[in-house]
């Protein structure tokens, strides 16, 4: 949505609760209350004031805070509503015949161009000609009158200190040029490009100078005029200028107050054009320009009075009637010479085209950045109400009464428009069809009901009482930015939540009757494609926002949850009369079955071969084989395991602990001399092949224990146990004993 | 003079008792206070590594910067922030005000653990803490709180004052002897200086003490002094037995261990089968399939179970050019003596005592000899007594050169009773011995005659907690009561009116002792559908279905997918749905679902603590304080609590028009407690179910329906 701006007399306002109505457009208080009891007596009237205010006022003051942060910081654009398309004034037109190979052809051109202009620096400005129609033809070549005296000057806004009423303005003065008026410009190569008076402005001055920081720079041209009677040109220029955007935003009348009429007989005109505004950003780029040029007032105007109008964003196209007959001043624009700013700037487009994209934007700037933008007030409302009527015959005067239904839709007021603005955000919805649609949709505090008048429409107006006033975006985003309130600069990218919806609701004919009141109550609202998910949800340990890449992970809801196999692990620690091994492998096979959850006797195979490939390295790395080989014998006596089970697991386990102590035999090759532990151990002690004799696999394993105290804590702890020998072991457990039981007699 | 001495004396003693008594108490406070301190840290250790852990993880990600607004940008709506100084030096500074963007709160959460599964828990017959009811403590909440107190036997920590433990008691009496020595002394010589010297002394003491070793009982002063003070630990008498026994222990004479050492380790020994395998036998779950599970507190051991298949082969072929088959058919030719011995050894391996009149649980410390007796059909070879290693050395060495460890030896006997004669799988097994050496112990050890076993001595109890005693069945059971099931244990006869299933109304399941043909066993189902109508008998009788019943239905296999065809067979799989938790649209916080699901489809289990109904009484009150209960009636004996332990459905709130409905069902012999869809479920929607139906008087947690029903 474009920056509309309104002025407090422009008719823009929403509907007049406290101001009461407005001369333009507004209908005030044609309200039944009023018309039954207009002498009764005023209370009862400002009773049903105040009532009427309870009701609109707030959710009032909110549709016009949002109105007002849309126009600064838009989230969408009217525009690309469907039902707002015809604000669209793009269209996809090119697209069927763009090639992919102009895409190169395209970007080369763009890059060729740029390269020039990044040589650019100075700005030089070539002038053609003074065109103005009142004035005779150039072909008096003896003449003087043939031509016009130029005065370009720079016009510097800078910025306000803080003593300044106004900002402070500097004009340089960068030369006086004589033009040719109203040369003949159909015999095209008559006059050669030098010939023409040319000036130029030195890159310097762009550069910020003095004490005073630079906001914005602009050209003055001041044409003066010998002799020209001023009556004729007066009502044009100040009428139809206003519509005379689509060339130069800087073509509204405007006047300096310092400047004054020179003498008698020499009318002067002004026109401005910014250079840089206040961005710094760019806004003449080369090319031929045509400047309609505005004669110099007289009478000055007060500041407060200032007004400007609302565009009407290609609703009227202006008439080109002032570049018909002037008074206008053609110039070419072209930047020399190496410049800082200019390497980026886009290249100049043809004429035509630049009016809607850059004159929305630049507009209110270059106003700002004039000191004193005024147009006389009378003439100015003088345009106003012309063009609103104007806007209005067409549609036959289409009538929009709104009808607020207030105090349980007891009691009502009606207010009545003139034009299809939504009085809430005062966008223009320019249908009906289109208002109704806006109303309904970004209103909905609001129920809106449409009953088909004879002046146009009626829209009965009343409160929502389901408006359901809870946060419908993205919850992510209340939690995952915490960023700062009102921070925002502009429109901020969402966290993405990424639903591929697939739908295509049928989308019916638009036709007003959808807004029709319904008769059977609640319509059937259509569900939201994306239901469901519209909160924040938590982990649930922790009530940490779960995050939107989260989502999908079912997390805290394992089978075994640490805590779990942290209790069984200890529980099972707790046993005074189970050895280490035992214990161990029981822990085990614990986390294993809790990692795989098994259920039926029938899995019971299946679940020890697999605890076999998974903790077979374990098993064999910490001399537990003969424990697992009475676990699984113990498996079998519940009926659970067959024998071949336990075949198969132990032929697994006797392959793996082949294979340790083949490596082990090639470490203790290199380890030898070193580590006279491993080369103990790593006797082949579970050979099937080998009889070692009893004390020597004794102290075999006994070494292995030592060797392994660093890899499990457990298995240290059975190690102290055993190194202290069978005695201590039993301290211990003494000691856990004696500390069940208490002194309880 | 002597009678206001022996006052003094007394009154001394006792002012020595409770000084003592307070020093050690001190000292045991500040031990304790360090533990505590301890344990403290290394749980922040812990956590913040953790947090590191976390931290490393979030620095990774990448993370959607916050645009700030730069100076450049509107300054409008933006405050100016200064701060001045009083002294001219400083200049006041002034920066633009952020505002931070609010957060809602979210709804107040006690902590909890996650589970998926229940976790049965002992009552607790300690308050563990007083609960806190808010700053203010009204008048009514005082009274509560006796009732409450009055309820347990005690609060923890509670009786300190008077609490005298064994240790402390002990350390008391050290203590306090020293005293009476030096009194002793004292008397003996009365004029010796107290000042000179005492601490001297007393170390000297202590240390003539400490190298005798065993030492005289103390003054019985003492005694009675500690009697005195401490009224109810008994009388003079009494303390100095206690102290005896607890000079006891301390001694040379130490109590054999518990367990069977290792037999991994360098100390393995030779033992009994059932020794080596008591541990296995006793604490693995036959229905969690876990050792010491959390669901069940007895588990039954293995030999009182049938074996369904004789699956024991001999070893037709000999495994190898050694191999004792090849042996034994030259010894078979060549000698009748061999024959013989064979002969001798078969008779053993298959003629098992007859049945045994009581097989009880292990719990009960059951002898070796009654758990051997009770194999009776599995035909299990009476495995040989214990052999002292030394014992058959001579014999062995007769026959055969061959060293047994006693690890082996034990691992024999073990895989004697499961192989019987197959000694190449044996040899196999074993690993470190060759089938004919295996041989050649099974014969010696046949003709070994057996010693008799010591009642008891080599079958310590495995009970490590106390196991409450499940609260008695009540034979009164109306129709619409649910006990819980008990495998039943009758071996002498069959599944009758006795039968503590066929009371409690419960089918006997695969866990039972009873016969596989028992009357009262569950059929299962044979369902080729998804056994989620009535026509399934798994579903009429809310069960679902048996993974080694229904052998049809699909509830038997796809083990490694979700999807499953059997429909009935949810909880035990946990196919639960994918829940999220978030601030609840009713009150605090909600339970909502990720998928839609359709109706009667199931969504979660109720998981929590399994506790008593009376632990659920005494819970149940506090919980009714805190106007928040997770308490669900489980059946007769039991109720599910999530107060402490849950998952995610514990958030779901109450609702008269709910979208979830309960049910309580049998799962493989447990009964558990199923959440399923009463509707269709959208993705998203939080889910309700009426809490009435499970739980007797929901009603007192859901303040407004409360209101309304009292109106």
């Amino acid at each position: 949505m474009a920056p509309h701006k309104h002025s407090s007399s422009a008719g823009g306002h929403p509907v007049g609760f406290s101001s009461g109505g407005k001369a333009n457009g507004l209908y005030q208080p044609s309200s039944t209350a009023m018309a039954a009891a207009k002498k009764p007596n005023m209370q009862l009237i400002q009773a049903d004031h105040e009532l009427f205010l309870q009701a609109f006022e707030k959710p009032t003051q909110i549709y016009r805070f949002l109105r007002t942060r849309n126009l600064i910081a838009p989230i969408f654009l009217h525009r690309t509503l469907t039902y707002m398309s015809h604000r669209n004034s793009r269209n996809n037109a090119k697209r069927k015949t763009s090639k992919v190979d102009n895409l190169l052809f395209k970007v080369e051109k763009t890059r060729g161009e740029q390269d020039t202009q990044s040589l650019a620096s100075n700005l030089q400005l070539t002038f053609t000609g003074f065109f103005h129609k009142a004035g005779k033809p150039s072909q008096d070549s003896e003449n003087e009158q043939n031509s016009v005296s130029l005065e370009v000057l720079l016009v510097k806004v800078c910025h306000k200190k803080r003593k300044d009423v106004s900002c402070p303005v500097k004009q340089v003065p960068t030369g006086k040029k004589q033009v040719p008026l109203n040369p003949d410009t159909s015999s095209g190569g008559q006059a050669k490009p030098g010939s023409f008076p040319s000036l130029l402005v030195p890159s310097s001055e762009f550069e910020p100078s003095n004490s005073h920081m630079v906001k914005s720079y602009s050209l003055l041209f001041r044409v003066s005029r010998p002799g020209f009677p001023r009556t004729q040109i007066n009502g044009l220029a100040n009428g139809d200028s206003h519509h005379g955007r689509d060339f130069t935003e800087e073509a509204v009348n405007r006047k300096r107050r310092g400047s004054s009429v020179r003498e008698e007989g020499e009318t002067t005109f002004v026109a401005q054009m910014t250079v840089f505004d206040k961005n710094r950003r760019l806004q003449l780029l080369d090319g031929e320009y045509e400047v309609s040029m505005q004669e110099m007032e007289e009478c000055p105007v007060s500041k407060k009075r200032a007004t400007w109008e609302t565009i009407l964003d290609g609703k009227r196209l202006p008439p080109f009637e002032s570049f018909s007959q002037g008074p206008t001043l053609q110039f070419t624009l072209r930047w020399t010479g190496d410049s800082p700013e200019h390497s980026t700037a886009p290249v100049a487009k043809p004429l035509a085209t630049r009016n809607s994209e850059t004159n929305q934007d630049t507009r209110p700037v270059t106003l700002r950045a004039t000191p004193a933008p005024t147009v006389k007030e009378s003439i100015n409302t003088d345009t106003q109400t012309r063009r609103e009527h104007i806007l209005a015959e067409p549609r036959q005067k289409l009538r929009i009464f709104y009808q607020f239904q207030y105090n349980n839709n007891t009691r009502q007021q009606t207010e009545a428009r003139d034009d299809l603005h939504c009085p809430w955000c005062t966008l223009n919805c320019r249908k009906l069809y289109s208002l109704l649609k806006h109303l309904k949709l970004s209103h909905s505090r609001f129920i809106f009901n449409y009953v088909p008048h004879p002046k146009g429409a009626k829209i009965e107006v009343s409160i929502n009482e389901c408006y359901d006033g809870s946060y419908a975006g993205n919850p992510q985003d209340i939690h995952s930015q915490p960023g700062f309130a009102f921070s925002r600069n502009g429109p901020v990218k969402r966290t993405a939540v990424t639903h591929v919806l697939v739908c295509r609701p049928r989308r019916t004919k638009p036709s007003l009757s959808e807004f029709l009141e319904s008769e059977d109550g609640d319509r059937e609202q259509p569900r939201t494609y994306i239901s469901g998910h519209n909160r924040l949800y938590f982990h649930s340990d922790c009530c940490i926002p779960l995050r939107p890449q989260e989502m999908e992970v079912d997390s805290e809801d394992e089978r075994d949850p640490d805590w779990l196999k942290e209790k069984t692990v200890k529980q099972i620690e707790e046993f005074t009369d189970v050895n280490e091994g035992e214990k161990e492998i029981m822990k085990l096979w614990n986390l294993h079955i809790m990692k795989r959850g098994f259920i039926a006797d029938n899995q019971m195979n299946a679940a020890c071969l697999a605890f076999a490939e998974h903790h077979g390295a374990h098993i064999v790395k910490h001399n537990l084989c003969r424990n697992f080989l009475l676990h699984l014998i113990s498996m079998h006596d519940f009926n659970l395991i067959s024998t071949l089970t336990i075949d198969q697991a132990m032929a697994q386990l006797r392959l793996l602990q082949n294979q340790t102590n083949k490596d082990r035999e090639d470490e203790e090759d290199e380890e030898e001399e070193e580590d006279w532990e491993t080369a103990v151990e790593s006797q082949p002690e579970l050979d099937p092949d080998h009889d070692p004799d009893p004390s020597e696999y004794r102290s075999c394993s006994d070494e292995t224990n030592i060797v392994e105290n660093g890899n499990h804590q457990h298995q240290q702890q059975q190690d102290e146990e055993e190194e202290e020998g069978g005695a201590t072991g039993t301290g211990r457990m003494k000691q856990k004993l004696s500390t069940r039981g208490s002194v309880q007699v | 003079w002597a009678k206001s001495g022996i006052k003094y004396r007394d009154g001394m003693w006792r002012r020595r008792v409770k000084s003592e008594y307070m020093r050690l108490r001190q000292l045991k406070r500040l031990k304790k206070a360090e533990e505590v301190k301890n344990l403290f840290m290394s749980n922040r250790q812990k956590i913040e590594e953790q947090t590191n852990l976390l931290n490393s993880d979030w620095s990774k990600l990448r993370i959607q910067s916050i645009p700030l607004s730069t100076s450049s940008g509107p300054l409008s709506g933006k405050k100016m922030c200064t701060v001045e100084f009083g002294f001219p030096s400083f200049k006041p500074q002034a920066i633009a005000m952020r505002p931070l963007s609010t957060v809602a709160g979210i709804p107040f959460m006690y902590s909890w653990s996650p589970l998926q599964h229940n976790f049965m828990v002992e009552d607790e017959t300690f308050l563990h803490n007083i609960p806190y009811m808010g700053d203010e403590v009204l008048e009514q909440d005082e009274a509560f709180l006796e009732e409450l107190i009055d309820n347990y036997d005690g609060v923890h920590g509670d009786r300190e004052g008077g609490f005298i433990s064994d240790e402390i008691f002990k350390e008391l009496v050290e203590a306090l002897s020293q005293y009476s020595d030096h009194e002793e002394e004292e008397e003996d010589d009365a004029a010796a200086t107290e000042a000179v010297g005492k601490k001297e002394e007393e170390r000297v003491m202590r240390r003539t003490r400490d190298l005798s070793g065993s030492k005289k009982i103390p003054n019985e002063k003492i005694f009675t002094a500690i009697a005195s003070m401490f009224p109810y630990k008994g009388t003079t008498e009494e303390l100095k037995e206690k102290y005896r026994d607890l000079l006891e222990p301390p001694s040379p004479v130490k109590l054999p261990p518990l367990c069977t050492p290792n037999l991994d380790g360098p100390f393995a020994k030779s033992v009994q089968r059932e020794q080596s395998l008591h541990s296995f036998h006793t604490l693995f779950c036959r229905r969690c399939f876990k050792y010491d599970c959390f669901l069940h507190p007895f588990h039954a051991t293995p030999n009182v179970y049938k074996r369904k298949t004789k699956e024991i082969r001999m070893e037709t072929e000999p495994c190898g050019v050694d191999c004792f088959l090849l042996q034994v058919y030259q010894n078979m030719l060549r000698s009748q003596r061999s024959r013989r011995r064979r002969r001798q050894q078969r008779p053993t391996s298959s003629s098992c005592p007859g049945p045994s009149g009581s097989t009880e649980e292990s719990k009960e410390g059951d002898s070796d000899h009654e758990t051997t007796s009770s194999s009776e059909g599995n035909s299990r070879c009476q495995t040989p007594t214990k052999l002292r290693p030394g014992d058959d050395d001579g014999e062995q060495q007769a026959c055969c050169v061959v060293q047994w460890s006693g690890a082996e030896e034990s691992l024999f006997r073990v895989l004697h009773g499961t192989y019987f004669n197959n000694f190449c799988s044996i040899a196999r097994l074993i690993g470190t011995k060759n089938c004919k050496e295996v041989y050649e112990f099974a014969v010696n050890e046949a003709l070994i005659h057996r010693v008799p076993l010591e009642d008891g001595g080599i079958s310590p109890q495995k009970k490590k907690r106390k196991h409450r005693a499940l609260s008695s069945v009540a034979p009164d059971n109306s129709s619409n009561q649910v006990y819980n099931y008990q495998p039943c244990d009758h071996p002498d006869h069959p599944c009758d009116s006795s039968c503590p299933c066929v009371m409690t109304q419960n089918f006997c399941e695969k866990f039972c002792q009873c016969e596989h043909e028992c009357q009262n066993r569950f059929p299962g189902c044979r369902c080729k559908t998804q056994c989620n109508t009535k026509q399934c008998p798994c579903y009429l009788a809310v069960r679902e279905c048996d993974p080694d019943l229904c052998m049809t239905c699909g509830a038997a296999d796809h083990w490694d997918s979700k999807v499953v065809s059997c429909k009935n067979c949810s909880i035990q799989r946990g196919l639960k749905k994918h829940l999220l938790l978030a601030p609840s649209d009713v009150a605090g916080w909600g339970t909502f679902i990720k998928e839609p699901v359709q109706k009667n489809e199931f969504i979660s289990e109720y998981c929590g603590e399994l506790i008593s109904q009376d632990e659920a009484d005494r819970r149940g009150r506090i919980y009714d304080k805190y106007m928040s209960s997770f308490l669900f009636n489980l059946n007769n004996d039991f109720v599910v609590d999530a107060t402490r332990k849950g998952n995610k459905i514990r958030f779901a709130n109450h609702s008269v028009n709910p979208n979830c409905y309960a049910k309580v069902v049998m799962v493989n012999g447990d009964h558990r407690i199923g959440i399923f869809a009463k509707r269709a479920i959208l993705q998203g929607e939080e889910l309700f179910f009426d809490y009435r139906y499970s739980q007797a008087d929901a009603l007192k947690y859901v303040g407004i329906e409360r209101e309304v029903d009292m109106t």
